[in-house]
């Protein structure tokens, strides 16, 4: 039956969620009636080649990991049929209930993926995306390990061609470092995810993710926000993950004899919290299904939904959702999916289902920021009060446009490029000599800046920072591009002979 | 409990051509002026010589963000620090003046 075309082997009959990557789809394989999941991802035709020869995930066969059933290629899409967890994954349920979790329902969760772990350890295989978003629930709330294997080494494949690098707030400071990591980097993501699940989001999680990549390695490793809140157990625990020195991390076979894995209760507990999300998606599908002919509710309407998110969560639990704009077209755009496509005519969707909780998504920022083709410069270089103003030296242009109050002083961007200030305003010194202070670590010259000044430069310094990286990121691209075009190139001709 | 068991560390996920030195010519390249990137027969290199080239590209890219980073931590705590010295400052003069 693999040499017959997807869609005549399954029908689709709903989108479930969307990743960084694709989206997948709860489906129906035609033969035996059994619901399944399929991820959806686009791939070049380079990647193919690689993708075959990985299928060590389809030999996984644990109640504690997704299944895996078999991959398709149609036109540019791989396709990844895999087991139905039908409550979805943790991420979700916090999402949809707006709350976090209790420790029994942490522990309860904990004990099923420690024993995912254990299984894949135990193979010597490494998940590498521990995160609530990668624990689905089936619906008798029994947790599974979800993207592991191929989409795993799909995200490495990708990142490498793109210079994307993951999402950085779960990873292992081994990994962010490259010194080279093994299962236990697992353990410390799995800390993190339990931080997640306690905090609703990971630590570091509301700092830009370029800021938390420099401190994960640097900093003593995160705790609870509030640990007066939870038992010492738990705090014992998440302490025992994130020991920063892989060698002395515990193992999943370790954590299983720890006591708060001990004490945890039965899936069954999880019933109630399944059901309740279950119920909000549902409420959700039905009122999305109400606005898809109208993209004025449609927007109103979910403007209003994430602005009660995030009063709700005051504490900063949901992370404020930075591309609103960006969001709201791509939901769009599913929703004109909605309408009949000839192109899909063989399959049956019905996007407005009840498990499209993409809504409002937890998104790194990081990734958006990779994915953007262009940054506002404009918007770095605005003046804030008048009579300073950051230069911005555009990639490959050699004006400096010069502020409302004359010449002005070069942000921290530093951008590359030597043209000097026209003379600096009053006691300021000059762009050239300004930029080379704040190269070098001399920031004696902020004591010359008013107040208002230094905190409009606070608030600017994430988008500098980014539009100095995005500097950075397109030149490594056009620097990589030849050689991908020669590697390319080879393999095609070996494909050939 | 005092007990603790310790995993036996060995990485067995190394970045590939992680050890190797990083061509001086590569770095350069990274560097230099895109006009001259032309010039450059990446056809005449193996398979797995680009691929070497390829990574340690993205190495050098690292190596340059986290450059980036770190500029923009040092000065962010030289502003956060300094908005700090004036608080405390008007603080400091306001006890005064209220004595
Ligand atoms: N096997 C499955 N059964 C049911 N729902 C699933 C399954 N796999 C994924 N989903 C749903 O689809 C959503 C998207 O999954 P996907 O793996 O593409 O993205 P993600 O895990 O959120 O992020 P990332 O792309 O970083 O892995 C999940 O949040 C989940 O709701
Ligand atoms: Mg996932």
């Amino acid at each position: 039956s693999l040499t017959r075309q997807p869609e005549e082997v399954f029908d689709i009959i709903c989108k479930l969620g969307e990743g960084s990557y694709g989206s997948v789809y709860k489906a129906l394989h035609k033969e035996s009636g059994q619901v399944l999941a399929i991820k959806q991802v686009p791939v070049d035709t380079d990647l193919q080649e690689i993708i075959k020869e990985i299928s060590i995930m389809q030999q996984c066969d644990s109640p504690y990991v997704v299944k895996y059933y078999g991959s398709y290629f149609k036109n540019t899409d791989l396709w990844i049929v895999m087991e139905y967890c039908g409550a979805g994954s943790v991420s979700d349920i916090i999402r949809l209930r707006k709350k976090t979790l209790s420790e029994d329902e942490i522990a309860t969760i904990l004990c099923d993926t420690l024993k995912g772990l254990e299984y894949l350890h135990r193979r010597r295989k490494i998940h590498r995306d521990i995160k609530a978003g990668n624990i689905l629930l089936n619906s008798e709330g029994h947790a599974k390990l979800a993207d592991f294997g191929v989409a795993g080494q799909l995200t490495d494949t990708m990142a490498k061609r793109n210079t994307v690098i993951g999402t950085p707030f779960w990873m292992a400071p081994e990994v962010i470092q490259e010194i080279g990591y093994d299962c236990v980097a697992d353990i410390w993501s799995l800390g993190i995810t339990a931080l997640e699940m306690a905090e609703g989001k990971p630590p570091y999680g509301d700092i830009h993710p370029m800021r938390a990549i420099f401190m994960i390695p640097t900093k003593p490793p995160p705790s609870f926000r509030e640990p007066d809140q939870w038992s010492p157990e738990f705090i014992d625990f998440v302490s025992q993950c994130l020991v920063k020195n892989p060698s002395e991390r515990a193992t999943a076979e370790f954590l299983l004899t720890h006591e708060f894995i001990g004490n945890a209760k039965h899936p069954s507990i999880l019933s109630q919290m399944i059901a309740d999300a279950r119920e909000i998606r549902e409420s959700q599908a039905y009122r999305n299904a109400h606005v898809t002919n109208n993209a004025k509710t449609f927007s109103a309407n979910d403007g209003a939904y994430e602005e009660a998110t995030m009063k709700q969560r005051g504490d900063g639990t949901l992370v404020p959702n930075r591309d609103a704009t960006t969001d709201l077209a791509a939901d769009l755009g599913t929703m004109v999916i909605n309408e009949p496509d000839e192109t899909l005519a063989t399959m049956k969707r019905h996007d407005t289902d009840p498990m499209d909780t993409n809504k409002p998504k937890y998104r790194p920022l990081f990734l958006e920021h990779f994915e953007k083709k262009e940054v506002n410069h404009l918007n770095i270089g605005a003046a804030t009060n008048g009579t300073l103003t950051s230069h911005i030296i555009l990639p490959g242009d050699d004006t400096v446009s010069a502020g409302a109050g004359g010449a002005g002083v070069a942000g921290a961007a530093g951008v590359a490029g030597g043209a000097a200030g026209a003379g600096g305003a009053g006691a300021l010194p000059a762009l050239a000599l300004h930029r080379a202070l704040v190269e070098e670590g001399n920031f004696e010259f902020l004591s010359y800046l008013p107040e208002s000044e230094l905190e409009a430069r606070v608030a600017r310094l994430d988008a500098e920072m980014e539009a100095d990286i995005e500097q950075l990121r397109s030149r490594y691209n056009r620097k990589r591009q030849p050689i991908l075009d020669a590697i390319h190139l080879k393999r095609k001709r070996q494909q050939n002979f | 409990g005092g007990c603790y068991l310790v995993s036996p560390y060995v990485p067995t996920l190394v970045p590939p051509y992680l050890l190797e030195e990083i061509p001086h010519w590569l770095i350069i390249y990274s560097k230099a002026d895109q006009e001259l990137d032309h010039k450059l027969r990446w056809n005449m290199f193996r398979l797995s010589e680009l691929d070497c080239y390829s990574d340690m590209l993205t190495r050098l890219y690292k190596q340059e963000l986290q450059l980036i980073v770190m500029k923009y931590e040092r000065y962010r705590s030289a502003l956060l620090q300094e908005i700090e010295r004036r608080r405390h400052a008007a603080i400091t003069y306001h006890t005064h003046s209220n004595c």
